[in-house]
């Protein structure tokens, strides 16, 4: 509603295009999560071997979109953005959701001693067997990561609808980033809640992490639960309207 | 029966007829009304059903279901797919008049004058 009546302030005032004057904010409700970047900025390109590539093997389109880039206007790339190869999306979506208040120094070194702890108990476990079970121990603590997330997706969701008058738990297919969100969040909060209050977060998180797994554990028992109560309301899959 | 007529159905003191009071200014509003949804079903039932009986013999473990859950994903996948075309037809394929959302947006940006100046 205001965006409109910004642009109009911005070109009638002769701006670059791009920059808001902080002066002329229109009265009313401040716009606090919105992009404050025009719809005339690009999005920024983090990839090395693109632009290590040499002129000559450039295509015709890329030669164009290079000296388009040269005059147009492109947003600052996140502080997150690396193009190390050590970056893992997975990974940093967990610290997000782990981190509090802003505080990302913390939650990252959090995930990285929860790692760290899976690799030590993963090598006591290797050093300890027998040469058969050897082969059998996964020692590598990010394939433990992802696999122990994907064994906690809940597979179908349950939505409250709402029918005559009231609220029935109606079983739904889920997109894949709410099945992902939901296994990292149920992870997070059996972490913080219902273990002991003097272990320490990378102690839980590793412990729950090698249980899930192993498809053991809480996490994985939440996850059953709620297949469960889809399977019991089964007959109200037909208030879904989607 | 076509519409009754409006002719003469404002209260003035020479008009004997039957009249409309309003209890708003007859003026335009600068919207239109939305279009009808069409009922929708749900989808992917059949899926669904064959998955949870799998799950009911195998004490809901996933790794002895996993082509069912296959079916079910594939299912919702394209289900969703098929909605999203749906509301791109939509949008982009008026024929006649236009979308209720871009007249709307139109009358915004020009809406009906009541007063002259």
């Amino acid at each position: 509603m205001a965006a409109p009546v910004l642009k109009a302030l911005r070109s009638g005032l002769g701006l670059v295009p791009g920059v808001t004057c902080a002066v002329w904010r229109v009265p009313g409700p401040a716009q606090v999560r919105w992009s404050r970047y025009g719809p005339e900025f690009r999005d920024p390109l983090v990839d090395k071997e693109h632009y290590r590539k040499p002129e000559t093997e450039l295509t015709e389109e890329e030669k164009y979109d290079q000296e388009l880039k040269k005059t147009q206007l492109i947003k600052a790339a996140p502080a997150t953005t690396t193009c190390s190869v050590f970056a893992d999306p997975v990974i940093s979506k967990f610290t997000n959701m782990m981190m509090k208040g802003g505080n990302k120094i913390l939650a990252r070194s959090l995930v990285t001693q929860t790692l760290e702890a899976v690799k030590r108990k993963q090598f006591e476990k290797y050093h300890a067997a027998s040469a058969e079970e050897q082969a059998t121990i996964e020692r590598n603590p990010y394939i433990i990561f992802h696999q122990a997330l994907k064994n906690c997706e809940p597979v179908i969701g349950l939505v409250p609808i709402l029918k005559g008058g009231h609220f029935y738990q109606v079983p739904v297919p889920l997109p894949d980033r709410r099945r992902r969100f939901l296994a990292m969040k149920w992870m997070i909060t059996e972490c913080r809640d219902n273990k002991h209050r003097r272990t320490l977060m990378p102690e839980k998180l590793s412990h729950e992490l090698l249980q899930a797994f192993h498809n053991q554990g809480p996490v994985i028992k939440r996850k059953q639960d709620m297949h469960k109560m889809a399977e019991a309301n089964r007959a109200l899959a037909h208030y879904r309207w989607w | 029966m076509a519409t009754p007529s409006l002719r003469g159905r404002l209260p003035r003191l020479a008009n004997p007829r039957k009249t409309l009071k309003p209890n708003k200014p007859l003026i335009l509003a600068n919207r239109v009304g939305e279009r009808r949804r069409e009922k929708g079903e749900a989808t992917c039932i059949t899926e669904m059903s064959v998955m949870m009986a799998c799950w009911k013999e195998n004490e809901f473990r996933d790794s002895a279901c996993k082509k069912e859950i296959q079916d079910f994903f594939e299912c919702a996948s394209r289900t969703q797919e098929a909605r999203k075309m749906r509301s791109i037809q939509d949008t982009l394929g008026e024929s006649g008049s236009l979308s209720p959302k871009k007249m709307n947006k139109l009358l915004q940006r020009f809406p009906n004058k009541p007063h002259l100046s």
